[in-house]
């Protein structure tokens, strides 16, 4: 295969040069207990949320994080701001250790970081007003006081686009997205370096969306942060990112330039990912070939052998089932400049992304993944049942008497 | 469906017709009659829509059984014949779990089964994908729209996503603040959107296969309060193209072309858009007014909002 430039790679990152990445994680865990039992809780298992990852973030750089449901990409989040106690690991801040950062040391890093929630009614304290809400952080952290302090939370409220004179009502005195706005400034209120949002508009309306996403470009570019932004929607993280890790059961399977994972993913979880999101065009709908992943994703407390996607694998049919993707796990490795894939067969992803993506020529053919005897091939949407009944089943919730609770593993 | 609770909500006037017959008109028990057996709803959210205490099986059973002269046998084994063909594994084993024993993706496609039980002839899919993951989405959508074409089921979709309604659907109404205010086929809706709100939507959301560092265009403002019926147009609070007619009355749904005569269905549906100053093409594409020295017109003073 030859190796093509990625324009992403010398537009996108910035440069890879700098010193030392802003955020560094390594063979990062986190695990939850599970346990059963009444009165003397056993330890039966663990939810596996994050299950070794790599990921580094460069300072200014936007890296998105996707994935379904319970891949584990919020737990990344958590854990990078030390919410959680990692299971096994390293999570360097700008060259500190803080894995086991704790007390006054763990207080002096947060400050640095800070995290926007999914949800504006339920994060924001509906007894406190707006300006009290801004200003907590910075009572925490012993930062600016009276006049000053006051000053900062209406040149915050102005800043995220609120009238500062907003700042005595309460949370439910705004709509969805001007609480959105109050979470945004209560975020930037110490000026933080690294800013994780989690799914920050994915509870807002469709039509007050891209006011959240503008606003957090445009504050970026003005404070230089730095931001670790988790959704499950490709097209919003596609938009915002520089790099995009693509998760998969608490996994990174994919890790490239945003423009390279959607012009050539080579992952074939990240291709199936890709060809499902529909695209607002009917033309560009009717000629689009989706992939139609079967059964649901496996439990991360008991994760497949070897590749976690092998059950669900498009590929691993087309090919025959080769036994190494239940045998071998696979590593996250570089196929190319900047471009890192956990696949066996990635070589083998090599040319289907185009068939199945909007560029698809209609009439060049059949994608290659329904070439192949297998039922999770692709179809148009008009196109044939996509063999449900080879569906794994669902693993279904523990039938036992005491049912398994989480808790956090220390 | 007639399923708002009154006094709460209440049908103020209007005429809903099912094969020719008003379903305002029906009363409770005729209306009975027919939901399920001839119009059938799945509702956004299969975990709150299922009985949690019941299993899959008496659910489906009690349906079924509710509008057909079927023996407690026949209808399970009707139960078993409809959860296979929603591609649910095992059947007869899954009919004897409860609802929380199936994943989201599983739970939807339970309650696809029991809406398609009696084989309706209308199915109202109320945001039957929003709670799901994409990929798990995409089953569904496939599974509803094959199973819709094979057994001759008109479908309402109701949905925020346009990228859905760009897949699935051949004519789509837009909706704003209670009123429609753009109705067309899919294609000539995505092909020439006319209002000012479509033409927001469309370049609100970013798209998967967007140049990169296309900028969105937001639509200012925040949806209305609907306990104030506005006077004019419910969009022109947030509308780039409103004019000063706008704040003070409702335009009519009118086709885009004087014609004679509107269709209202089919694929030969007349494009009709409520607007007073609508977006040209260019500016439709562009996402904002491009004419030489338009501003949006001010609220009137004392217009009394």
């Amino acid at each position: 295969m030859t190796t093509p430039v990625l324009p992403a790679q010398a537009a996108g990152a910035p440069a890879q040069a700098s010193a030392t990445p802003l955020v560094s994680v390594e063979g990062l865990r986190m695990y939850f207990e599970i346990t059963s039992g009444v009165l003397l809780s056993r330890h039966v298992g663990d939810i596996r949320a994050v299950d070794g990852i790599d990921l580094s973030i460069e300072k200014g750089e936007t890296v998105g994080l996707v994935g379904e449901s319970g891949c584990g990409k919020s737990t990344v989040g958590r854990t990078i701001l030390r919410l959680y106690r990692p299971t096994a690991g390293r999570v360097v801040f700008d060259g500190q250790d803080i894995t086991y950062a704790e007390g006054s040391t763990l207080r002096a890093v947060r400050r640095r970081m800070q995290m926007i929630f999914q949800d504006p009614y339920a994060s924001l304290n509906p007894r406190m007003t707006a300006a009290g809400i801004v200003s907590e952080p910075m009572e925490i952290h012993n930062f600016a006081s009276g006049r000053e302090r006051r000053e900062r939370v209406r040149d915050l409220l102005a800043t995220v686009g609120l009238d500062p004179d907003y700042g005595d009502r309460y949370p439910h005195e705004f709509s969805g997205g001007q609480r959105q706005r109050i979470g945004v400034a209560r975020a930037l209120a110490l000026h933080p370096d690294l800013i994780v949002a989690d799914e920050p508009i994915s509870a807002l309306d469709v039509s007050i969306q891209a006011q959240i996403i503008n606003l957090l470009e445009r504050l970026q570019g003005e404070f230089g942060l730095t931001y670790l932004f988790i959704a499950h929607d490709l097209s919003v993280v596609r938009h915002i990112s520089d790099r995009i890790a693509v998760m998969y059961l608490g996994k990174i399977v994919e890790l490239t330039g945003s423009r390279a994972l959607y012009e050539r993913p080579l992952h074939p979880y990240s291709v199936a990912l890709l060809s499902a999101v529909p695209i607002p065009d009917p033309a560009v709908e009717g000629r689009r070939r989706r992939i139609i992943l079967t059964g649901d994703v496996p439990s991360p407390s008991n994760p497949p052998n070897g590749c976690r996607f092998h059950t669900r694998c498009w590929l691993r049919e087309r090919l025959g089932n080769p036994d190494r993707c239940v045998a071998e796990e696979p590593v996250l490795r570089e196929m190319t400049a900047g471009h890192a894939v956990a696949c066996h067969f990635a070589e083998e992803v090599d040319g289907t992304a185009e068939q199945v993506q909007v560029t698809g020529r209609p009439g060049s053919g059949t994608p290659r993944a329904a070439a192949g005897p297998t039922p999770a091939a692709a179809g148009s949407m008009a196109g044939e049942a996509a063999g449900f009944p080879a569906a794994a089943p669902a693993a279904p919730a523990s039938p036992e008497g005491d049912r398994p609770r989480l808790r956090k593993r220390s | 469906m007639r399923l708002l609770p009154e006094p709460a909500g209440r049908i103020e006037g209007g005429r809903v017709e099912f094969e020719g017959q008003d379903l305002i008109e029906l009363d409770e028990s005729e209306m009975r009659e027919l939901r399920g057996k001839e119009i059938a709803m799945i509702f956004q959210d299969p975990m709150t829509s299922l009985n949690p205490v019941l299993t899959i099986e008496e659910q489906m059973v009690e349906t079924i059984k509710a509008h057909k002269k079927i023996t407690g046998s026949d209808a399970r084994a009707r139960a078993i014949e409809l959860l296979s063909m929603v591609g649910i594994p095992q059947p007869e084993q899954r009919l004897r779990n409860f609802p929380h024993q199936f994943s989201g993706g599983m739970r939807q496609r339970v309650m696809i089964a029991m809406a398609l039980a009696l084989e309706p002839k209308l199915l109202i899919a109320d945001e039957p994908t929003t709670a799901l993951d994409v990929t798990i989405q995409a089953q569904v959508l496939e599974l509803l729209s094959r199973l819709a074409a094979d057994h001759g089921t008109a479908v309402i979709l109701i949905t925020h996503d346009l990228g859905v309604v760009a897949g699935m659907t051949r004519r789509t109404n837009v909706m704003y603040a209670g009123f429609v205010v753009e109705s067309a086929t899919t294609a000539e809706l995505f092909a020439q959107p006319s209002h000012p709100y479509t033409v927001g939507l469309l370049h609100s959301m970013p798209r998967l296969d967007a140049q990169p560092g296309e900028p969105l265009i937001p639509i200012e403002g925040t949806p209305p309060d609907l306990r104030f019926a506005p006077v004019g147009c419910p969009f022109a609070p947030r509308c780039a193209w409103r004019v000063e007619s706008c704040w003070r009355g409702m335009p009519p749904l009118e086709p885009l072309q004087p014609t004679t005569e509107v269709h209202m269905t089919g694929s030969g549906a007349t494009h009709r858009c409520a607007c007073w100053n609508r977006p040209t093409a260019e500016e439709a594409s562009a996402g904002r007014p491009l004419r030489a020295g338009f501003t949006a017109a001010p609220e009137p003073i004392g217009a009394g909002r």
